[in-house]
């Protein structure tokens, strides 16, 4: 565990000089800022749209932090941290923390630059479709990363997010959107899917060669 | 402590590279791994450093492993000094900034080591490996790049490290043929066997200029006869890789003469007696 903080902090730190996670992060603070620039409507209606935002946003970070080493650079941090393990829990720190990041602006920012309030319960139920998209998203991102080209790894997380996100019947992200947009519906069952995604995703990450 | 056993490793499509590969290397007894290029040497080192999975098989290492790649990557982000802070907090040892002052780095150590060069890279690929105390030291042509004077602080450094880590590395220059009490190893058809430096391995065609001797390839070797007194004289050849013959407590050798030092002081460390050295 020690050593998985001690990758974060690494991948965090390189991350942060490659610059390369500034571009998704940008793409979600410029959706936000067209979202709720005007008069979005009651909340939690407009949500619904940045949870769809957050989704390949979050796994196009998720990808670019599994590649921010190259292979040579990633087999010495590997042998360092005594296996692949330590250091995709480490990747995954740092993804996670972008999702609850970017989740909590967007969830924010109509309760600051728009008249619309919302009740606790409310602003739960958005935090929680957030974290679901966001938590989905970097499951996409990591497998992604297991192809062994980044063209492969464009078209499939763009085919896979297209085909999932418009499904309102399938969690996490269809499902959590359809709850916001409905004002229905539990998202216990899209967080958990998500969290089951994105443990697999970590997972398939450790056995990367 | 390294153990190594039955490791069995092919690339797609092609013959094994590794074909049930055992190896134990321990604290004072290192272990230079020889062999053709694309023989397997980095495979199996990555394997032993933990850095990829053998297809079969199974490596038991120590904790804290320090570990250089063939091509240390000189495309890194970070500055020298921040590389190695957080390389040690991964291993979970103390920062060794002053191995690079040792090894007489000589490069802007707050800006990113893509500004480095080759020699001063390698350098910090070697500071981040050999740092920190590690049970397992796994070195791929450690001296790729360096210069002369760090070169030899090298070996000086790798003596040190040997004592008390298991120390495994490859080298095609023909300095690891004077690391003390080392084992050679040849990989050759996935499998490995003992190969006294000296037998073509270590000094041979497409060297370093700079190392190899003049005329090392095409005359033979001036070779020395040694007579050791030794408890058990089968044992101490096994573990010097040598071929001998025993003749009650005595170990009678024929070794090149370029490699009579070291084996002398190998064989004092295992606890043999001189009994005489002279030329053959």
């Amino acid at each position: 565990m020690t050593r998985a903080l001690a990758v974060a902090r690494y991948v965090a730190s390189d991350a942060w000089r490659s610059q390369r996670v500034l571009i998704p992060a940008a793409l979600q603070l410029g959706v936000l800022a067209v979202l709720f620039g005007g008069d979005p409507g009651a909340l939690p209606a407009p949500w619904g749209a940045s949870v769809l935002a957050l989704y390949p946003v979050a796994a196009w970070l998720a990808l670019t932090l599994a590649q921010t080493e190259d292979p040579v650079q990633r087999s010495v941090t590997v042998a360092a941290a005594g296996g692949p393990g330590p250091v995709a829990a480490g990747t995954l720190v740092v993804a996670v923390a972008a999702d609850v990041l970017l989740s909590t602006l967007s969830v924010a920012w109509p309760l600051v630059a728009t008249p619309y309030g919302a009740s606790p319960a409310t602003v739960l139920t958005g935090l929680l479709a957030h974290l679901a998209a966001g938590l989905a998203g970097t499951a996409v991102g990591f497998g992604c990363a297991l192809l062994p080209r980044i063209g492969w790894s464009l078209a499939a997380g763009v085919i896979v997010v297209l085909a999932t996100a418009v499904q309102p019947w399938l969690p996490p992200v269809g499902a959590a959107v359809a709850a916001l947009e409905t004002g229905s519906g539990s998202l216990i069952v899209p967080v958990g899917v998500a969290l089951l995604l994105v443990a697999a995703g970590t997972a398939a990450l450790a056995r990367r060669s | 402590m390294l153990r190594v056993e039955g490791v069995h490793q092919r690339y797609r499509n092609g013959p094994p590279v590794l074909d049930g590969v055992d190896l134990a290397c321990d604290p004072g007894l290192p272990v230079v791994l020889g062999g053709e290029n694309g023989s397997g040497k980095s495979t199996l080192l990555r394997i032993a450093a933990g850095a990829a999975r053998p297809a079969a098989g199974q490596v038991r290492r120590p904790g804290v492993v320090g570990y250089l790649p063939d091509r240390f990557p000189a495309r890194l982000r970070m500055p020298p000094d921040v590389y190695l802070r957080h390389l040690a907090a991964i291993r979970g040892v103390s920062p060794a900034p002053e191995l690079l002052d040792r090894l007489g780095f000589s490069g802007p150590r707050r800006e990113p080591m893509s500004r480095l060069s080759k020699g001063n890279a390698q350098k910090v690929g070697l500071a981040q490996a050999l740092g920190g105390d590690p049970g397992l030291v796994v070195l791929d042509e450690p001296w790729a790049g360096l210069d002369a004077e760090a070169a030899e602080t090298l070996l000086g450094l790798l003596a040190e490290v040997a004592e008390r880590a298991s120390l495994l590395v490859t080298d095609h220059t023909g300095r690891a043929a004077r690391i003390a009490g080392a084992r050679h190893l040849r990989l050759a058809g996935g499998l490995l066997r003992e190969s006294p430096p000296g037998a073509g391995d270590t000094v041979g065609p497409g060297t370093d200029a700079d190392l190899a001797e003049p005329g090392a390839v095409t005359a033979p070797l001036p070779a020395t006869a040694i007579v050791l007194r030794c408890p058990d004289p089968e044992a101490v050849a096994r573990r010097l890789g040598v071929s001998g013959r025993c003749a009650g407590d005595r170990l009678h050798l024929h070794v090149p003469a370029t490699r009579a030092d070291a084996l002398l002081l190998a064989a004092l460390q295992l606890g043999c007696a001189v009994e005489s050295v002279g030329p053959v």
